[in-house]
C-alpha cells in the first residue's frame, strides 16, 4: 500500500514554496488542522456528527470548521449513529468522502451493522463499482475519567471486520499526516484518536511526513521490543527510559496501523530483539494481542528467546474513572511483562 | 485562552424561551462543572441550571426579567487551552514512578 499511502502527502521536492517550518501542536489542534486541510483540499469532503458543527465537537477536534466551510460541509446530525453511518453509506455511494465522527468509542456500537455490514464491504458487494471513502473518527480508548462507554477499546473488532482499515495515531505529528491520509484514502479507515493524548503539545512537521505505511520505531533499543499503538505508545517510551537506567535497551514499535497490521514490520523488529511484549488497553482475551503474539511467533518462533509476553486491560467491563489507573496496563505492569520475558529460560 | 459560549438549552419537551429569574454567578466569577449558575422560568417551572463546565464568567446574556430564547447564548465562559471537553478529564502528566527494577542476564550480547 506504499504507493497509495505516500502519493498525496511526499512534498514536491525543488521550486515549490518555502517549507513551512515545524509546529508546536496538541493533538487536538494537530486534528483540526488535518480537517481543514482535507476539506480545502476536497470538496466533496464533509463533516458531520453529534455536536461537531456549531459547539465544534465536545473535543474541538471541529473547533471553527463550520464556520470556514459552512453548514453544509460542517454539520450536526441528531444522536443516531446508525443514522451517522447510514447517511455515511448514502453519501459514499453518490460520491462524497464522508468524515463523520462517532463522539466516544462507545457510541459505535450502535452503528455496527452500518460499519460492518454495509461499508466494510459494499466495495467488495459491488465489484468495485461503490467504493467507500468514509473516514470514520472516534475518539477511543481510556484515561480521562470518563463514564461508562467512554473509555472503550473497541480495536479488535473493526480489526475483525474485512474492508475496514484501521489506524491510531500516538503523538502530534502522527495524527495530523495520518488524518490527512486517511481523508484521502478510497477506503473506510476507522481512525482511532488516543483521547487521553488529545491535549500534550508536540512537534508536527507539516511539509515532513516521514514514512507513513506500516508500524513505525518510536526508539530503537536491542534487547526487547515493545509493541503498542494510541496512547500507550506514550507510556511504553516512559518505561523504555525506566529500562535503560537497569541496563536493558527497549526497542518501542508504534504499530500505527491496526489493519492491514504490519506483520513484516514486527518480525523485523523482533528478529533483532529476540523478545517482544504487546501492550494494550483493550481486554486480553482476543485482544489484538493475541494476533500480534501469532504473527511474531510465526515468523520469529527461532529466535524467540520467549514467549510473546501481553500487558493488557482486564476481560471485564472498562471500569468507572477512579480506578481506571489499575486496569489500563501501568508503568509497573508493563516492567514486569518485560522481567518475565527476560527471565524466561528454555527447557 | 479560549472562549466557550452556552446557548439556553430546550428545558423540556419543545420549549422556546425561558425568563431569567436571578442569576447566581457574576462576569469574572471562577465557577466549577455542575455549579449552579442562573435560575431561569419556562412556561413549565422554574429551575436552575447547573454550569456545563468550569471556567471563568466572561459574558452573562440578559438580566432578570430578560426573555432569552431556546439556543441563543446564556454564557459565555473563558476556559484554558487544555481545559478537558465536556466529558472527563485533562489527564495530569507527571514524572513517570517506578516501584519495579529490572534485573537479567542476558546470555546472548
Amino acid at each position: 500500500m506504499s504507493e497509495t499511502l505516500s502519493s498525496p502527502l511526499s512534498p514536491a521536492a525543488g521550486d515549490g514554496p518555502a517549507a513551512p517550518a515545524p509546529l508546536t501542536l496538541s493533538m487536538q489542534g494537530a486534528l483540526n488542522r488535518a480537517l481543514g486541510e482535507v476539506l480545502e483540499d476536497n470538496p466533496k469532503a464533509l463533516i458531520f456528527g453529534e455536536d461537531v458543527g456549531r459547539l465544534g465537537g465536545v473535543f474541538r477536534i471541529t473547533d471553527g470548521l463550520q464556520a470556514r466551510f459552512g453548514a453544509e460541509r460542517v454539520f450536526d446530525t441528531p444522536l443516531a449513529e446508525s443514522g451517522i453511518l447510514g447517511m455515511s453509506v448514502g453519501l459514499a455511494m453518490a460520491g462524497f468522502h464522508p468524515i463523520p465522527e462517532v463522539q466516544f468509542d462507545g457510541f459505535a456500537y450502535p452503528a455496527v451493522n452500518q460499519i460492518v455490514s454495509q461499508i466494510g464491504r459494499m466495495n467488495y458487494r459491488s465489484r468495485g463499482a461503490l467504493p467507500m471513502p468514509v473516514t470514520l473518527r472516534v475518539p477511543s480508548f481510556g484515561g480521562i475519567r470518563a463514564p461508562e462507554l467512554h473509555g472503550e477499546s473497541l480495536e479488535s473488532l473493526f480489526v475483525h471486520v474485512p474492508g475496514l482499515k484501521v489506524v491510531s495515531p500516538a503523538d502530534p505529528h502522527q495524527a495530523y499526516h495520518l488524518l490527512r491520509l486517511a481523508g484521502s484514502m478510497p477506503d473506510p479507515v476507522i481512525f482511532m484518536e488516543p483521547k487521553a493524548r488529545y491535549w500534550q503539545k508536540g512537534p508536527v512537521d507539516p511539509a515532513d511526513a516521514g514514512a507513513l505505511e506500516g508500524a513505525r520505531i518510536a526508539r530503537p533499543g536491542r534487547h526487547l521490543t515493545l509493541i503498542a499503538w494510541g496512547a500507550m505508545v506514550a507510556r511504553c517510551l516512559q518505561v523504555a527510559e525506566l529500562a535503560a537506567e537497569d541496563g536493558i535497551e527497549v526497542e518501542v514499535l508504534d504499530l500505527r496501523w491496526l489493519s492491514p497490521i504490519d506483520a513484516d514490520g514486527l518480525a523485523e523488529s523482533v528478529s533483532r530483539t529476540r523478545r517482544a511484549v504487546v501492550v494494550h488497553e483493550a481486554p486480553r482475551s482476543s485482544g489484538l494481542g493475541a494476533e500480534i503474539a501469532a504473527l511474531v511467533t510465526e515468523r520469529c518462533f527461532n529466535t524467540l528467546k520467549a514467549p510473546v509476553e501481553r500487558v493488557t486491560g482486564f476481560d471485564v467491563p472498562y471500569p468507572s474513572g477512579d480506578l481506571e489507573d489499575e486496569y489500563i496496563p501501568n508503568i509497573d505492569r508493563i516492567l514486569f511483562g518485560i522481567q518475565r520475558v527476560l527471565e524466561h529460560r528454555r527447557g | 485562552m479560549a472562549e466557550l459560549s452556552f446557548p439556553l438549552p430546550d428545558l423540556g419537551e419543545g420549549l422556546i424561551e425561558a425568563t431569567i429569574l436571578e442569576w447566581l454567578v457574576a462576569e469574572g466569577d471562577q465557577v466549577e462543572r455542575n455549579q449552579p449558575l442562573v435560575e431561569v422560568e419556562t412556561t413549565k417551572s422554574a429551575v436552575e441550571l447547573p454550569s456545563p463546565q468550569a471556567g471563568t464568567v466572561m459574558k452573562v446574556h440578559g438580566e432578570a426579567g430578560s426573555v432569552i430564547a431556546v439556543g441563543d447564548p446564556l454564557i459565555v465562559f473563558e476556559v484554558p487551552d487544555d481545559t478537558a471537553g465536556i466529558v472527563g478529564t485533562v489527564p495530569a502528566e507527571k514524572a513517570p514512578a517506578r516501584r519495579v527494577r529490572l534485573s537479567a542476564v542476558l546470555d546472548d550480547d
